[in-house]
């Protein structure tokens, strides 16, 4: 892969006074909409796409299987035990949430920030979101007991006029993850009107023209629809930027809120945050490599784009390697017993092997993002990112199952071993993420056409 | 009842049955019809209990279980029946031929829950954990349901009139040849009818033999009074006299019939403010209950115990002789240091002490412990005697009646109750030389399937009786319900065997009576009798028989240095008769907190000596017998000695206790290939192999070895959770319990809510806990506490609502014990109650930390961040059986007031909020106050020590305020700022000072 990189590929190189261009080999409007375009209109997709589909669609399917399981026969079917009641089906919850960062935080921070480089990756990265949303989604659901009358979490009016509880930090996550996954939903979705009309215009079958038609709500690209349009995303970026936030922070809410050692420390938020941004650039880096290739967009999605990522990555894992070093010091600090414990537990306790693997993985692995070699050579920034998801699925599985199998009662301490069903069901939550993604590559914009067209030279000053 | 009475059936299931066709013939026989075959072969065993009690081919006929006079509807009511209001009924049951006297509740006729006969001096309310679950057995589906003839290929059911015909041929027989062949196999028992009844057998048959049998036996303790007196006697302990008890390998607290009342009695002299306390030193091979609770224990073989007895009459004769012999503290071995200041505080307290030893001890021994007791000034203070007398039957021993069965001496075996062919691999070898062998008993176990007849067994709360309790107190049993699958009392069996016809079994009671209540008071006198269930008046007189032995000091052996093997009864089956019942199988050991397993417990420095780790399946051999069995160290075991429990490894026990013929595995392993009979109690020469293999042991703590970080913080932070203190502490610092942990102001995040109308909380005295497990088995009887079985307990998913928490201080080879009953502490400031995000678990005004299971979503956040870790959470569906059609049999033991909860929603402890508004119902219909005490939570109830109040805590003078107000009560991890409704007393410690750091002998 690294041959095909030359120098006209690499725009890596800081000169200044001058921008380096984040579009290379010459492409100008129309080849930047053929491009984007030409992947969702070509008759078959790459060979590749047919191979990945049978797989992440038979995992899919296998999931789906397993959550009957799991809904007929009882959360037994899983590993949870006494003290361990929140196991896997929270660390895939948290860790999928992580993974949903990204997309919010490029489409709106960078947006609000004006850093034009996200206008090739945001599209791709909000897909991501959503996607990563529907699978943390599904773990909360069904990881209840009596998924029936899971609808009494949502304050629904009714005749026995009984409130949830205000006060219980998983109530705050339910509204804040539904929230986020409305607000990333239509951001999404509205990025995408301008492109699925270009769709729609482009189309040569009725059904895609209906389609796109629908999709585009009308959209004729008038000066007006565009100034208020702009608008609207403004706004959107906006309320967008509160969510990256706040979700992550409620998210962690459920564990700083409680009294569990390990779990009841006031850095969570911003620890939970760093992190979240941390695993989800990771992601899209680990997405965006190969699709680069396999759709022919190494022009639209530079390696300065790459390099971007990885930074931001170098920076949030330091963060995250900060906040663990962190948490030591205030156990210590506190002087509370329980606290120092659950943290000496995390590090020799019998989940020692788990805690070194988060630190390798999380602290160290991202330290290698220092070598520009590694910042700019796609397959080694693949490698680093998939050891960074590997570490953040492990750091939920600290936090949540070391703390809770040697809380207060050393009667009570226990030991948690996943099922089958466990590791079928976080295998199958990758299929049904790739399941997602694959079908978003094949059919839809996965680039913002309009918005990349609009930081191309010739568009930046056409007056 | 109907398969022995020529009456037609009284309720039908179908038309085939009806009529009897040959197709529900069959579908009757099939052991368990539909189950059996409806489920795959490779089926769980847990999948077994949610079926446990899922009666399905009794199911129509379980439904009610009336006197057959009152079914009809009721169109005046009963007197003294009003519906949805429970009836109490005084009873009792026997258990190795121990009376134990209980008070059993009853709904709607139906038996729902056992306590303790709170007058009773026998119990005083509390209970044991046996008699708790008996209430099971009663309702087992397992039980056998109709009479069997049976050879060595097939099972044939028979109705009464077809084993009336056998007999009509065999009796006259018999009769004629004066029993000559005939043996009676029968286990221990005081009841005052079977007595009578066999005297007059013996008078019909005066060739025939008895055979007295247990499979644990006491009869040493009985040798044991025969060779110090010259004839047996029963001992009778008074505990709350004593000052000083010395324990020799004894389970006094145990399986001693006395153990209920005695537990009440020391734990009364273990209140520091109340008394003076008294001081137990125990010397024993694996710990025993007043091991775990001794002042001072010593591990030590129990095969050396007969010369440390030796030793230490030595000294004591030697201090007698000589009052102001000096104390002397300076041995160079640890052992002379204790038993120089042991013998000198027992000598110090003349007739204020008291030696006693378990059974697995030599009579010798005993007989040698009677003499100490008599030289110490005990008899008659703190030990009396009642006579025991003989059975007017001529006696064998189960070693000869295996001898008669080889010489061809034996035609007629006639077994009633016990479990012969299980209990001996000898007996079952020869039995089938017997030609005629008819059984009694409640199960098709190993022992029926090896008889020619089954009869089966009626349960103790199914009939009448009468005995002697341990204390000699004339004792009523009563049935709380017609015998649910129409068994027979032993009494019946008798009385028909002597007369060749049935009897109302009132009937023998009241003939029995006849001779002891006074003729002409005798209708009043049997009234009152039925409805106290005991008599003060006829109480067996207490003796003070003269020692026969001469007073010299008898020489014990000294034993090989080799390993030795002891057997001991199980806390969970008994010695096997309690292997079907599901509670006692899933309550943990008290020490090792085994459940549904035996193994052979084995000493840390033994397990290093011989490479064993806990769980590690080992060889054990004495002589050619030969067993595998999972070891588990256990911390405080003697050296080289290796302790197992009996009553495991069950191959017809049932599907839960493990039933070959229908596939499920036995629980544990037989020790029964082990032990040579039923008085081997020590077995020396042991050969001890590793075999590689090994197992998951199913604890319900310690789930996981704990390593080297998790054992450090152990350390650190037992002593601030179980607070003890020793008596001097106490006497300098009556509060030291409360500075142990000092934590910055506490605040709230709101303001608190007051409590309104009532308080309710609870006190848990840890000075009087022994850590018996009655409270556990009946919280599950009170609250429907489900059984999960070995596979979930071992992922820590018991469901105990209360649990004894146990943990080890000190010395790995000699520690000292703690335990701590937990249950919900109904936090006023609850943890669980927050995070909640349906508002399932609220708090009531009073109080209560209440569970709302229809709301429950199941979310178990509540669970984590409960620092008690005592929510139960239902991951599998452990009930929905219960709701079947068919379950008839299951839902009758179901207490109605309390719901049974389903899949998917979180569980704990209620403070049995029935109980407390039941009586608060009560309360406000008759417009007067709650009186204190009057509510007891099931837990309270059963505890034989007395352990825990319950009450109101607005009211100043109720006992639980004051316990809470006592010095030495502490909130466990009140820093959190919880506040928790219970409160603990700290432990008090009685040490000997100049012993205080002795550390037992390694």
């Amino acid at each position: 892969m690294s041959a095909l990189i030359n120098d006209l590929m690499n725009n890596t190189h800081e000169v200044p006074g001058k921008r380096a261009s984040l579009v290379l080999g010459g492409l100008n409007n129309s080849s930047i909409t053929d491009r984007v375009c030409e992947i969702a209109e070509a008759p078959t997709p790459p060979r590749a796409w047919y191979i990945a589909f049978a797989v992440s669609s038979s995992l899919t399917l296998m999931l789906f299987g397993l959550v009957g399981y799991l809904i007929f026969t009882g959360v037994g079917v899983w590993g949870n035990n006494a003290p361990v009641f929140w196991a896997w089906d929270i660390v895939n919850f948290v860790f999928w949430v992580g993974i949903g960062h990204a997309g919010t935080l490029i489409s709106a921070i960078l947006f609000l920030f004006r850093q034009n480089w996200r206008t090739s990756i945001n599209r791709f990265a909000e897909a991501m979101t959503i996607f990563a949303v529907i699978c943390a989604g599904l773990f909360p659901t069904v990881h209840v007991g009596r998924i029936w009358v899971i609808y009494w979490l949502l304050p629904l009016p009714n005749q026995n006029a009984i409130w949830p509880n205000f006060r219980s930090p998983l109530l705050w996550d339910v509204f804040a993850v539904t929230t986020y996954a409305t607000v990333s939903m239509l951001f999404w979705y509205m990025g995408m009107i301008p492109d699925f009309a270009t769709f729609r215009d482009r189309a040569k079958t009725r059904n895609r023209q209906m389609i796109f038609g629908t999709l585009a709500l009308g959209w004729t690209g008038s000066a007006r629809q565009w100034h208020r349009y702009e608008k609207a995303y403004l706004l959107m970026a906006a309320l967008a930027t509160p969510l990256v936030i706040s979700v992550h922070t409620v998210v962690s809410f459920d564990f700083a809120v409680s009294q569990v050692p390990g779990w009841h420390t006031t850095i969570f938020p911003p620890y939970f945050v760093a992190g979240a941004v941390f695993s989800g650039f990771a992601m899209v880096v680990t997405l965006m490599v190969p699709a680069r290739e396999f759709f022919g967009l190494r022009e639209l999605v530079t390696l300065r784009h790459l390099e971007n990522m990885t930074k931001i990555i170098l920076l949030t894992g330091t963060m995250v390697g900060y906040a663990y070093a962190m948490e030591f010091f205030t156990a210590w600090y506190s002087g509370n017993r329980y606290e120092q414990f659950a943290f000496m537990n995390r590090a020799f306790g019998p989940y020692a092997w788990a805690y070194w693997t988060m630190v390798t993985c999380n602290v160290i692995s991202p330290q290698f993002f220092w070598f520009k070699k590694f910042r700019t050579t796609p397959w080694l920034m693949v490698i680093v990112c998939i050891f960074v998801n590997i570490g953040m699925w492990f750091e939920r599985f600290v936090i949540t199952v070391t703390s809770l199998s040697r809380d207060f009662l050393p009667s009570s301490w226990g030991y948690y071993q996943p099922t089958f069903v466990d590791i079928g069901m976080l295998i199958g939550s990758f299929g049904l993420f790739f399941t997602l993604f694959l079908l978003f590559c094949r059919y839809m914009p996965i680039v913002a056409i309009s918005e990349v067209k609009s930081i191309l030279p010739e568009n930046q000053n056409p007056h | 009842m109907n398969s022995l009475t020529n009456d037609p059936p009284l309720y039908w299931r179908s038309i085939e049955e009806l009529e009897k066709t040959p197709e529900f013939v069959q579908f009757l026989h099939r052991e368990f019809p539909q189950a059996a075959s409806e489920f795959p072969a490779g089926m769980s065993r847990r999948r077994w209990l949610q079926l446990m009690g899922a009666s399905l081919a009794m199911a129509g006929v379980a439904g009610c279980r009336w006197e057959k006079e009152t079914i009809a509807p009721f169109a005046v009511r009963p007197a003294n029946r009003i519906p949805g209001v429970p009836q109490k009924f005084a009873t009792s049951i026997e258990l190795g031929g121990s009376l134990r006297p209980l008070i059993v509740t009853a709904y709607d006729g139906r038996p729902i829950k056992v306590e303790g006969h709170r007058e009773h001096p026998a119990s005083l309310g509390g209970t044991d954990s046996f008699s708790q679950a008996a209430l099971l057995h009663l309702y087992d589906p397992d039980r056998s349901r109709e009479i069997l003839q049976l050879d060595a290929k097939n099972q044939r059911a028979r109705t009464w009139d077809d084993f009336a015909d056998f007999m009509s041929d065999l009796g006259p027989r018999l009769r004629a040849s004066g029993g000559k062949g005939v043996r009676l196999l029968v286990e221990r028992s005081s009841s005052l009818c079977r007595a009578r009844l066999l005297a007059n057998l013996a008078g019909q048959w005066p060739q025939a033999k008895l055979i007295e049998y247990e499979a644990y036996s006491r009869n040493h303790e009985q040798l044991g009074t025969k060779q110090a007196f010259g004839q047996a006697y029963k001992c009778v302990y008074d505990l709350e006299r004593a000052n000083v008890i010395l324990a020799l390998d004894s389970d006094l607290f145990d399986f001693h019939p006395q153990a209920v009342s005695l537990i009440r009695a020391w734990s009364n002299r273990r209140v520091p403010e109340s008394g003076e306390m008294n001081r137990v030193y125990a010397v024993e091979s694996q710990f025993s209950t007043i091991g775990s609770i001794a002042d001072h224990r010593v591990p030590l073989r129990s095969s050396d115990i007969p010369l440390l007895l030796n030793k230490l009459q030595v000294r004591i004769e030697a201090r007698v002789s000589t009052p102001d012999l000096i104390i002397q503290t300076d041995y160079a071995e640890p052992m002379d240091r204790f038993l120089e200041i042991l013998a000198s505080d027992l000598v110090a307290n003349l007739s204020r002490s008291l030696i006693v030893v378990g059974p697995g001890q030599p009579p010798e021994v005993h007989a040698s412990v009677h003499q100490l007791n008599q030289l110490l000034g005990n008899v008659g203070e703190t030990v009396s005697f009642i006579v025991d007398p003989p059975t007017d039957f001529p006696h064998e021993s189960m070693e000869g009646l295996i001898e008669e069965i080889e010489r061809g001496e034996v035609n007629v075996l006639i077994t009633l109750g016990g479990n012969p062919a299980y209990d001996s691999d000898a007996f079952a070898k020869v039995v089938t030389r017997v030609q005629h062998r008819l059984r009694v008993g409640t199960y098709v176990d190993e022992t029926s399937q090896l008889s020619t007849w089954h009869i089966p067994e009626a349960h103790p709360f199914e009939t009448w009786g009468v005995g002697y309790s341990p204390e000699g107190l004339l004792t009523i049993r009563q049935p709380l319900i017609d015998p649910i699958f129409g068994g027979l009392s032993h009494e019946e069996f008798l009385y028909f065997l002597a007369k060749d016809q049935r009897v109302k079994r009132l009937e023998i009671l009241r003939v029995t009576l006849k001779g002891i209540l006074s003729d002409s008071r005798f209708d009043e006198e049997f009234a009152t009798l039925v409805h106290d269930g005991f008599a003060e008046a006829y109480r067996q007189p207490t003796v003070k028989p003269e020692l026969r032995i001469p007073t010299d000091v008898p020489q014990f052996k000294a034993p090989g240095n080799g390993l030795e093997v002891v057997f001991n009864l199980s806390s969970s089956t008994f010695d096997g008769r309690f292997a079907n019942n599901g509670w006692l199988q899933e309550t943990p050991a008290a020490l090792t907190k085994l459940t549904w397993q035996n193994a052979a417990l084995i000493a840390p420095s033994t397990a290093t000596k011989w490479n064993v780790a806990t769980g590690d399946v080992v060889r054990i051999t004495v002589e050619d017998r030969v067993i595998e069995i999972p070891a588990f160290v256990l911390p405080g075991q003697a050296p080289n000695s290796i302790g197992i429990a009996i009553g495991y490894g069950r191959t017809a026990a049932g599907h839960v206790g493990g039933n070959l013929a229908t596939g499920v595995k036995p629980v544990g392993v037989n020790v029964a290939h082990l032990r040579r009979n039923a008085n081997a109690f020590i077995a020396t020469e042991v050969k001890l192999e590793t075999t590689g293999q090994r197992v998951t042991l199913a604890t319900t703590q310690d789930h996981h070895a704990i390593d080297k970080v998790g054992l450090e913080e152990l350390a650190g932070r037992i002593g601030e959770l179980v607070r003890e203190g020793t008596e001097q502490q106490f006497r300098e610092h009556p509060d030291f319990a409360q500075h142990k942990v000092h934590h910055p102001p506490l605040e709230s995040l709101w303001t608190e809510r007051s409590p309104e109308g009532h308080a309710w909380g609870m006190s848990i005295d840890l000075s009087r806990c022994i850590g018996c497990n009655a409270c556990m088995v009946a919280c599950q009887s009170e609250n429907n506490v489900p059984i999960v079985g070995a596979d979930q307990v071992a992922k820590g998913r018991e469901m105990h609502w209360i649990r004894v928490d146990r943990y080890f201080a000190g010395d790995i080879d000699n520690p000292q014990v703690v335990t701590q009953p937990v249950t919900c502490q109904h936090c006023e400031n609850a943890p669980c109650e927050q995070v909640c995000p349906v508002a399932a678990t609220v708090h009531s005004p009073e109080g209560l930390n209440d569970m709302a299971y229809n709301r429950c979503v199941g979310t178990r956040y509540c669970a984590n961040n409960c620092p008690y870790k005592v929510r139960r959470f239902n991951f599998l569906d452990y009930t929905s059986q219960l709701a079947d059609a068919n379950a008839e049999l299951a839902r009758l033991m179901i207490n109605p007031e309390v719901t049974v909860r389903s899949r998917g929603v979180m569980e704990k402890c209620t403070f049995c909020v029935q109980r407390i508004q039941t009586v608060k119902i009560d309360a406000k219909n008759h417009q007067r106050a709650i009186v204190d005490g009057e509510i007891q939570t099931a837990c309270q109830q059963a505890c034989p020590a007395a352990a825990i109040r319950f009450g109101d805590l607005l009211d100043q003078q109720s006992e639980v305020s004051r316990s809470h107000a006592n010095p030495r009560s502490y909130a466990m991890l009140a820093e959190l700022n919880v506040k928790p409704r219970t409160k603990y007393l700290a432990r008090i410690r009685n040490p000997h000072p100049d012993l205080e750091k002795f550390n037992g002998i390694s």
